[in-house]
């Protein structure tokens, strides 16, 4: 059922409300079909982010795709808990770590839903940037990747959005906008450092593309 | 029933049915042309030809459709060209975070400018944009607080309204004109002189200028822009329009000038919306028209002469 509802909320309704009232044009990712298994790594700068990119998702993994969410913004009260966990298919966590209950902290949870056999959305910039900027990553992004490192990352670069919905805007601005994906790579070091560059990076080149 | 639906104008019409013939003729010609040279030159490079070509069969039958069904629809289709058109310009020109507010409210406006057309209500539809918004955008801008470069985001935002709303928005007013005893056209008839007279002016300076371009006009904004192109489209779109003069209620002589006058507008148009994109650095205003660029490098010639062929008529016949 929820697959269903997602399917209809994201590719159908999102996504042709993106395209023709937002003004986001989408980039072909069908190789994310023949992927098991994926990490995508995105910049975020908006509300919006989210949405594109589970609306530029193919229909048929979307409910396997499930993005990484700031549990003390988005678990905040009942509904919003329950929208996000439903509608956004998202997984919570805690950006501060909880030491009481370990099984709670941020790696772990990630870790245990990759070995579900799910897919994640991450942002590794930890929140919302000013438009069109890129902050410096949290190592989070990292430490997933190398104990998981069977599992490619899919950097994704999405410009726009920022403008079109900003932190703390409320009503989305039709700005022209776009999403492009990177090839999935897979990590082969232990060092978070050089991982996070180079995802750095690989997110930085679709932006000069 | 199917008459209130359908607008079956263009086919019991005789005037209209002409044009339509005789621009899909164009069209035809044109796809046989590049595919008949692609066969015997296969080294010659006609892609950006044959992708423009496709790209107006696209919009010819999305331009037929759009104003053959009801005349609601024809209002929304064209209120959507300016709000596309709208967004392209907002999009590249630079504002600053904090005009977004002001921007919401310019377009609130796109749906009430057409309404206005819609209801026929002239003297509210000729002043919303040139008066109200002119007034109400800066006062929003000013209530964020923020002054530095408030200028510059008073004066781009106005400007942007007027050339993709207020003078798009001529192109839906001319179906709202009253009808006129002995003008069988109608208001459809209007609007098909002179979105066909526009399109093929462009076409034409864009032909000469490829064929028989020496002298250029102004090169520092347009380096394709030339004396023989330009004086190419003017003349045979003023020739063109003396054929067409069926679709206005216009008599030879003002039919004829009205024809210059879209030629030469266009062309204003044209050069306008290319030194802006020179000063801010693009090629095309976005990528949405393959071969053509965005929705603005196909209307930006469609901006001006709406007003100009509107107004001249108005005068004239109405």
């Amino acid at each position: 059922m929820k697959k269903y509802v997602l399917r209809f909320v994201y590719s159908f309704m999102f996504r042709w409300f993106l395209k023709i009232i937002v003004g986001v044009k989408f980039d072909k990712n069908d190789f994310l079909k023949d992927l098991d298994q994926f990490v995508i790594v995105a910049n975020h700068n908006s509300h919006l982010d989210t949405i594109t990119l589970l609306a530029s998702l193919p229909s048929k993994i979307l409910h396997k795709v499930k993005p990484i969410a700031a549990g003390d913004y988005f678990g905040r009260n009942w509904f919003t808990q329950n929208l996000s966990s439903f509608f956004i298919n998202a997984v919570l966590i805690d950006r501060k770590g909880m030491k009481e209950n370990p099984e709670n902290a941020p790696i772990p949870r990630m870790i245990s839903e990759l070995e579900m056999g799910n897919s994640l959305i991450l942002f590794p910039e930890g929140t919302r940037g000013e438009p069109e900027e890129l902050k410096p990553f949290k190592r989070g992004i990292a430490l997933v990747l190398a104990k998981k490192s069977e599992v490619p990352y899919v950097p994704a670069f999405m410009s726009g959005m920022g403008k079109n919905l900003p932190k703390g805007g409320v009503i989305p601005v039709p700005f022209n906008s776009y999403i492009k994906f990177g090839q999935p790579t897979l990590v082969d070091s232990d060092d978070t450092k050089q991982i996070i560059s180079r995802i750095q990076n690989d997110i930085l080149q679709l932006r000069t593309e | 029933m199917l008459d209130k639906i359908f607008n079956l104008d263009y086919f019991q019409n005789q005037e209209l049915l002409q044009v339509i013939i005789l621009i899909f003729g164009i069209l035809v010609f044109a796809s046989t042309l590049f595919y008949v040279v692609g066969k015997i030159k296969p080294n010659a490079n006609l892609s950006e030809l044959k992708s423009r070509t496709k790209s107006w069969w696209v919009m010819a039958v999305v331009f037929l459709i759009a104003t053959m069904f009801s005349n609601k629809i024809s209002f929304i289709a064209l209120g959507f060209l300016s709000f596309v058109a709208f967004r392209e310009l907002y999009s590249i020109l630079d504002f600053r975070n904090d005009d977004r507010y002001a921007v919401f409210w310019a377009y609130v406006a796109i749906p009430i400018q057409y309404y206005l057309a819609y209801i026929g209500w002239y003297g509210a539809y000729i002043i919303f944009i040139p008066v109200i918004m002119f007034l109400l955008l800066p006062l929003r801008l000013v209530l964020r607080g923020e002054t530095k470069g408030i200028i510059k985001s008073m004066a781009s935002l106005h400007w942007i309204i007027m050339l993709s709303v207020f003078g798009i928005s001529h192109l839906a007013y001319l179906l709202s004109l009253p009808e006129l005893p002995g003008f069988g056209a109608g208001g459809r008839g209007l609007l098909l002189f002179l979105v066909f007279l526009t399109e093929i002016n462009d076409v034409l300076q864009f032909i000469f200028g490829k064929l028989f371009g020496k002298h250029k006009i102004i090169p520092s904004i347009s380096p394709n822009k030339t004396w023989e192109g330009f004086l190419g489209g003017i003349i045979f779109t003023t020739v063109i329009g003396y054929f067409l003069r069926f679709l206005i209620p216009l008599p030879v002589f003002e039919a004829v000038f009205v024809s210059f006058l879209i030629a030469f507008s266009g062309f204003s148009g044209d050069i306008v919306m290319s030194s802006i994109k020179r000063d801010i650095g693009v090629k095309d205003t976005s990528n949405a028209i393959p071969g053509h660029g965005g929705v603005l490098d196909r209307i930006d010639s469609l901006s001006y002469t709406a007003p100009v062929f509107f107004h001249m008529v108005y005068f004239l016949a109405y």
